[in-house]
């Protein structure tokens, strides 16, 4: 079983089993693959240096939900302004995303794992953006969908993939957890 | 929003935020609140990326989760629409609006 994180002298500590690791590097390169932009990167050089895709006039909302989920409108009722904003930004937030993601993957190829604030932040954005996903295959959409799910905490309570995911997503949950109140805890010290 | 394990009940302070039209100020960024993202994790969000106190940012969190929505920060629109950019990538449900639209 992993050990919670932890804020020491040296930076944020955990331990995963290699089995645990190598399912969130999986589940990483899954969210990656699913970030992967759709069209090519514009041919204007200076856009594609500051990430804006001005040419990414074929850009519209994502259909699968989770990717909408991970990239969503910016703008609230007004899907023409929305659009606007997503051809503009929306490249460069996969981009900023798939780098977190896949750092993360490389953090999680060393046991144990020790974090500076930096690369703390980048695991916490990564995990966050899995859960995201699994939260999505699983239709949780409210919270009393995610206290359903809680119960789920064993191998033995498993009996389906739906139950496997959700088995994975507390797992992820509880990781997320650990590291965020060890990044909180080492804000405080700080300060 | 939901919580990973028990966490200590903090006191709550009365901290007034942005939901008022200043017309230096006239665009908002509103974080929506959503069943997954970690009560913690939005808290830690808002003191990283906005520099906001334990409390203040607490008490947006709990703006988020109870109202189901709040006003984080206010700017001109070039500022809230970086802002919102910066919390999709923390994967906070967020968007901009003109102050005063709702």
């Amino acid at each position: 079983m992993a050990k919670s994180f932890k804020s020491t002298r040296r930076g944020i500590t955990g331990a995963l089993e290699p089995g645990e690791a190598r399912l969130l590097r999986a589940l990483l390169d899954d969210v990656v693959a699913m970030l992967e932009p759709e069209t090519a990167a514009s041919e204007d050089p200076l856009a594609a240096l500051v990430g804006m895709s001005g040419a990414d006039t074929e850009v519209s909302a994502p259909g699968d939900s989770a990717v909408r989920r991970l990239l969503p409108d910016a703008v609230r009722g007004d899907d023409d302004e929305a659009l606007a904003f997503r051809r503009l930004t929306e490249r460069s937030l996969r981009e900023q995303k798939m780098g977190a993601l896949r750092a993360s993957a490389l953090l999680l190829e060393t046991s144990p794992v020790t974090l500076n604030d930096e690369q703390a932040r980048l695991l916490a954005q990564a995990l966050n953006d899995v859960r995201l996903v699994l939260a999505d295959r699983l239709s949780i959409e409210s919270e009393a969908d995610a206290e359903r799910l809680h119960e789920i905490a064993d191998s033995k309570d498993v009996d389906d993939v739906e139950s496997y995911l959700a088995l994975v997503y507390n797992f992820v949950t509880w990781l997320q957890e650990s590291l965020v109140q060890a990044m909180l805890k080492a804000a405080r010290l700080e300060r | 929003m939901t919580v990973g394990f028990a966490t200590g009940t903090d006191t709550r302070e009365e901290v007034g935020t942005v939901e008022k039209t200043d017309p230096d100020q006239p665009w908002i960024v509103v974080v929506w609140n959503d069943p997954v993202n970690l009560m913690s994790y939005v808290s830690y969000v808002f003191q990283s990326y906005f520099g906001y106190t334990e409390s203040k940012a607490r008490t947006l969190m709990l703006e988020v989760h109870e109202q189901g929505r709040s006003a984080v920060i206010s700017g001109t629109r070039e500022k809230v629409e970086q802002d919102t950019v910066a919390l999709h990538s923390y994967g906070l449900w967020a968007t901009f609006e003109k102050a005063g639209s709702e």
